[in-house]
């Protein structure tokens, strides 16, 4: 078989590129094969694409490695959305989906450790609908507690209160939080 | 068409050479990448998906009345007009692909820009004129509440905003400065600060390019990470680190003035002729050269023309931007001469205003 590049030299090397649509499977020649995609990337990316970086990281495919000599990893969790494995997730460098940090969750503090100066963990903004919620739920506990201290004290009458806004932030709760105020 | 009237249409909000440590900071960028909740990514949605996104977020854009926005889908225009906003740093080169569903929605004065399945589903971003880290953030921020109000982010509580890219998790902010630092640049002194400013959590970078080589020694400091740092101090840092290249760089011209005056006049002047005079310019050179006499209008060595020049020519000279200029489109060799044609217009246009200015005085 020839190379399908350049039609002159024998195949000897398999490519096989693998994107989110599937995968394809290219026979060429050392030489083409060197030359070919695997060893170029996008301009539009950064200097040290973030997919070089993570495969070193993580043992993933080497770039700078031959395709054939590729080491087989496991694959590790599926994200259930996407479909888009944690192997996967290092050799593109992408998530698929929101669902992705979910399926991957445990594994994550490591990869974003190394991208983020060690940090894994989110300190800054707030979505205001999402404090809003917490502030709803903190409140919700604050109350349970409130609730049974005074049915431990047997003052039914304040216990039937608390119980009663707690349903009313449960319904809140249960549409989002919308107009509920923080404060 | 003629120079003016296409400079007129052409010059956006952060060109103006305004705004604080200008003569240094060309401009301030924030950028915040956020998803909707209950889509792929863009990497891995759907056709329908893509097309529900844009039309949510364009309807919530769209019916607010202030920033008066309005909507560019990608696959509706032109290749050149494309190329021109990305030229305009309005857009990222990623968006242009038509066929990914991609739109932009612009504010009026084209401060406010908002990309829409680029990589994210949303990337909000402002540009202002000089260093303004806090106005441009306090921008986004807005933009960013008003999106968030209307539509269901995807965020998490360990994570932060969950972005397509590690690299953008958490703060899903990415925050930028462009400076033109000539004197840095001549004294050799940026080949050691570039890696101690990176060993800081931020990347410095030429800004017509993503290589370490800057063309117009114009360079793009930004924060590497977004993660484990609030907005705040990501912009504190940014700010820090702006700072001190500004004074840096400052007492560089101060010394390079105060050791070889006449060698550094001879060269700015020279520049200043090329530009005037030259008949084919290529971009390496106008560059060059625009970054000279950027540098002697600062240092008060050229008199008579506005600083702006830089801020304008250096978009200008562009590919998209000539050929638009032009009409046409343009080989590489007509386009230099297009570019030579481009600046001697600008610097006749100067020349104008400077006479005009002395006639007002005599009076």
């Amino acid at each position: 078989m020839y190379c399908e590049n350049c039609k002159e030299r024998p195949a000897s090397v398999i490519l096989k590129q693998e994107s989110m649509e599937g995968s394809v499977e290219r026979h060429l020649c050392e030489k083409c094969a060197f030359h070919s995609q695997t060893f170029q990337f996008d301009p539009s990316h950064e200097p040290l694409s973030i997919q070089q970086f993570l495969a070193h990281w993580f043992g993933g495919a080497d770039p700078f490695i031959a395709p054939q000599q590729k080491k087989e990893i496991p694959k590790g969790p599926e994200c259930p959305e996407c479909h888009l494995t944690f192997s996967k997730f290092l050799e593109i460098g992408k998530f698929g989906c929101a669902t992705c940090y979910d399926s991957f969750r445990a594994l994550l503090p490591r990869v974003l450790g190394k991208l983020h100066n060690g940090h894994s963990a989110h300190i800054g903004k707030v979505p205001e609908s999402f404090s809003g919620l917490y502030a709803i739920k903190r409140k919700l506990e604050e109350i349970r507690v409130k609730m049974q201290e005074a049915v431990e004290a047997e003052r039914f009458e304040e216990a039937a209160e608390l119980r009663d806004e707690a349903n009313r932030l449960k319904e809140r709760l249960d549409s989002g939080g919308g107009e509920y105020n923080v404060n | 068409m003629s120079i003016e009237k296409f400079m007129q249409n052409a010059v956006t909000g952060w060109m103006a050479a305004h705004g604080e440590h200008s003569d240094i900071v060309l401009s301030t960028r924030i950028r915040l990448a956020r998803n909707l909740r209950g889509y792929r990514f863009p990497i891995a949605f759907t056709e329908k998906e893509a097309v529900e996104i844009d039309r949510s977020i364009a309807n919530v854009l769209l019916d607010e009345e202030e920033n008066g926005y309005s909507y560019m889908r990608m696959s509706d225009l032109p290749a050149l007009e494309r190329q021109v906003l990305v030229e305009k740093h309005l857009i990222s080169p990623q968006l242009t692909n038509p066929a990914k569903h991609g739109a932009v929605i612009l504010s009026k004065d084209e401060t406010v820009s908002v990309m829409v399945n680029e990589e994210d589903h949303i990337r909000i971003q402002c540009i202002y004129p000089g260093l303004q880290l806090e106005d441009a953030y306090e921008q986004a921020n807005q933009v960013d509440n008003f999106l968030e109000n209307q539509l269901p982010y995807a965020f998490d509580e360990e994570f932060g905003f969950l972005t397509s890219c590690p690299s953008n998790t958490g703060t899903g902010m990415r925050a930028s400065v462009m400076m033109h630092l000539p004197a840095l640049t001549i004294t050799k002194q940026i080949d050691r600060i570039i890696p101690a400013i990176s060993r800081l959590g931020m990347v410095v970078r030429g800004s017509y390019g993503e290589g370490s080589e800057a063309p117009g020694n114009v360079y793009q400091v930004s924060n590497q990470t977004t993660l484990g740092k609030t907005e705040q101090d990501i912009l504190a840092d940014l700010g820090n680190i702006t700072s001190r290249l500004i004074a840096h760089e400052r007492k560089s011209r101060e010394l390079l003035l105060a050791k070889s005056r006449i060698a550094l006049e001879d060269r700015l002047f020279r520049s200043l002729g090329t530009i005037s005079y030259a008949r084919l310019l290529p971009t390496g050179e106008a560059a060059r050269c625009l970054s000279d006499v950027r540098l002697g209008i600062d240092l008060g060595i050229i008199q008579n023309i506005h600083m702006s020049i830089l801020n304008e020519l250096m978009i200008f000279m562009q590919p998209g931007f000539l050929q638009q200029y032009a009409g046409t489109e343009l080989t590489q060799e007509e386009r230099d001469i297009f570019r030579a044609k481009l600046f001697r217009g600008r610097l006749n246009q100067e020349k104008e205003y400077a006479s005009t200015e002395k006639g007002n005085e005599e009076e």
